[in-house]
């Protein structure tokens, strides 16, 4: 396959399974984040420093990316999940910061501002693929069950939610766990494509896109996040000739989707509830 | 000694124009409910506009700060009328207007990116006064510290008289109690969310001024600023204008005190941490109202 498609490919699965993991944050738990492209950050420091630093394999160092992400995001949680709404938003975006500003000034163990070179190409159009299916599956099954269901009944209605005996606090931190999880390994994955990170490429404006793709694709719909991310990964990349005005695109697209169709591309439906004849649990919630 | 009671007066004077962007993003708050992250467009809108006005087309300062107020003050009606109204119009969620927000504050960097390219700019350096004086002992103060401060109290208090005394300020403190019910009472909502919006975009205009003399200006300077004036919105309460005008405050001294003492790399490190413990101690900042939601 040619070089280029390639990239895309691995691109794709990168960017999708970071979205998903946003989506189950943002559109499944009703916690709008600001601040998950610092557990990318995270995950991709993790796996490069243990691979180029440790020789250790680069498969235990993507998921230890994961995990990292995943303590980071517990230690976090606990204090910050009480907020709500816009308070929580905040947060996370001087949590993010902070995060980046960390590795950013932590010259003697992560090189600062410079970015970390010489990490290996481990992350093929194979690894690539077979993460992001297994992380898919995964995700696709965890909205369909209790957990999945958990969630969606707090963001729906949180008072009606922990009188029906849910414990809200507890499926919102898992949430956020997962959610760090899936954006740490996707941060492990880029790091092992580009094979060079730098912090800022995991600044506010990279969270923001993480978000924007979840409400793009539908808040509440997995399959239109991968859609949105899909589809936005290639607008980029069609695009890339007039990199110019890519971010101009990029922002007024933003603003025309919010204007023209807040509900994003598929609402909160998932795109097999559109075939005639096929039912499925999400649409009946509708 | 000397430094702390220098970087005293630093800390205020970089509060104080943190306080006028605050402001405005506090008043925006306070009647819509949302983060309005393209207020630090606005900001970098108005410095621009200043900075052409007097270089390029050679206008004498008073008339390029009018001019970069109104340009400000313009381009943030113009947000409001393009991509938050109509989204208001049909839904409720803040949701929405919050990343409709995002995608402008893109849009206007961008846009600045491509017409006057991304390098960094300063004002010509006689337009202010630089002086240093003596303030006793050997504490000496850049006239141009003080100039802000005081330029700074001129303007925040402008905006009380306006919000106290005129009929448009009555409307808007009710607008900020609720918007539905001024509305109802026969307040023009329309042209009071617009008079917010100019309101808005020329504090951030006279603040962006300011930060493009003190450091340079470039189309990103906006999403950095902003992010602090978020912070002392939060800090002082979000929808609050004197908590706004404490939280950035507070906000300068600790930035100023950090760079004097500990390091300059820890002071965005150090409003972070401000931050998050503000929210976790007291969430609703110190004038902000309890947030209802407890669950």
């Amino acid at each position: 396959m040619a070089g280029y498609a390639e990239g895309i490919i691995v691109l794709l699965s990168i960017n999708c399974i970071a979205a998903m993991g946003v989506s189950l944050l943002t559109g499944f738990t009703g916690i709008f984040t600001l601040g998950h492209a610092a557990y990318m950050a995270l995950g991709a420091y993790t796996a490069a420093i243990m691979t180029v630093r440790y020789g250790v394999h680069w498969l235990p160092a993507i998921v230890a990316g994961g995990i990292i992400a995943v303590l980071v995001a517990w230690l976090i949680g606990i204090p910050t999940l009480r907020l709500t709404g816009d308070y929580y938003a905040i947060a996370s975006i001087g949590l993010g910061e902070a995060i980046r500003l960390i590795l950013e000034n932590w010259q003697s163990f992560t090189r600062g501002a410079r970015g970390f070179p010489g990490i290996s190409s481990y992350t093929g159009r194979g690894v690539a693929v077979v993460f992001f299916t297994i992380l898919g599956i995964g995700m696709f099954n965890l909205i369909e069950s209790r957990l999945g269901r958990e969630l969606k009944a707090s963001r729906d209605d949180k008072v009606a939610a922990s009188l029906m005996g849910f414990n809200i606090p507890a499926s919102r931190m898992k949430a956020l766990l997962i959610s760090a999880f899936y954006c740490g390994i996707s941060g492990a994955l880029l790091g092992g494509y580009m094979n060079f990170i730098q912090p800022s490429m995991f600044d506010m404006m990279k969270s923001t896109e993480l978000t924007a793709v979840v409400v793009f694709g539908g808040l509440g719909s997995m399959s239109g996040t991968l859609l949105s991310s899909a589809l936005i990964t290639w607008l980029m990349e069609y695009f890339r000739d007039i990199s110019q005005y890519r971010m101009l695109i990029y922002g007024a697209l933003l603003v025309m989707i919010m204007v023209l169709r807040p509900e994003g591309l598929l609402g909160n439906r998932e795109i097999w509830s559109f075939i005639p004849g096929f039912r499925s649990n999400t649409k009946r919630r509708g | 000694m000397t430094t702390l009671s220098q970087q005293i007066i630093n800390g205020l004077s970089l509060g104080s124009v943190y306080a006028l962007i605050a402001v405005g993003y506090s008043l925006v708050y306070s009647i819509l409910l949302f983060s309005n992250f393209a207020h630090g467009g606005f900001l970098v809108v108005g410095g621009y506009a200043c900075y052409f006005l007097l270089t390029q087309y050679g206008f004498g300062i008073w008339i390029s700060i009018t001019g970069a107020l109104v340009a400000s003050g313009v381009v943030a009606i113009i947000t409001e009328r393009m991509a938050y109204k109509p989204i208001r119009d049909r839904t409720s969620m803040t949701l929405y207007l919050m990343i409709a927000s995002m995608g402008v504050s893109i849009v206007i960097e961008n846009i600045f990116v491509i017409v006057v390219g991304g390098r960094f700019r300063a004002l010509p350096q006689d337009t202010f006064p630089h002086d240093l004086f003596n303030l006793g002992g050997n504490v000496t103060v850049n006239s141009f510290d003080i100039l802000s401060l005081i330029v700074a109290v001129i303007f925040l208090g402008g905006l009380q008289l306006f919000l106290n005394r005129t009929r448009w300020g009555l409307a808007i403190r009710a607008a900020a109690c609720n918007l539905n019910t001024a509305g109802l009472m026969g307040v023009n909502v329309p042209l009071l969310i617009s008079i917010v919006f100019f309101v808005a975009g020329l504090l951030a205009a006279v603040g962006g001024i300011f930060l493009s003399v003190r450091y340079t200006l470039y189309p990103q300077l906006g999403g950095t600023i902003t992010t602090k004036a978020f912070v002392a919105a939060v800090i002082g309460g979000l929808g609050s204008l004197p908590g706004a005008v404490v939280g950035s405050l507070l906000l300068g001294l600790a930035e100023m005190l950090t760079a004097g003492f500990i390091s300059s790399q820890m002071r965005d490190l150090v409003v972070f941490s401000m931050l998050v413990i503000m929210l976790l101690v007291k969430p609703a900042g110190f004038f902000g109202k309890q947030v209802s939601d407890k669950i």
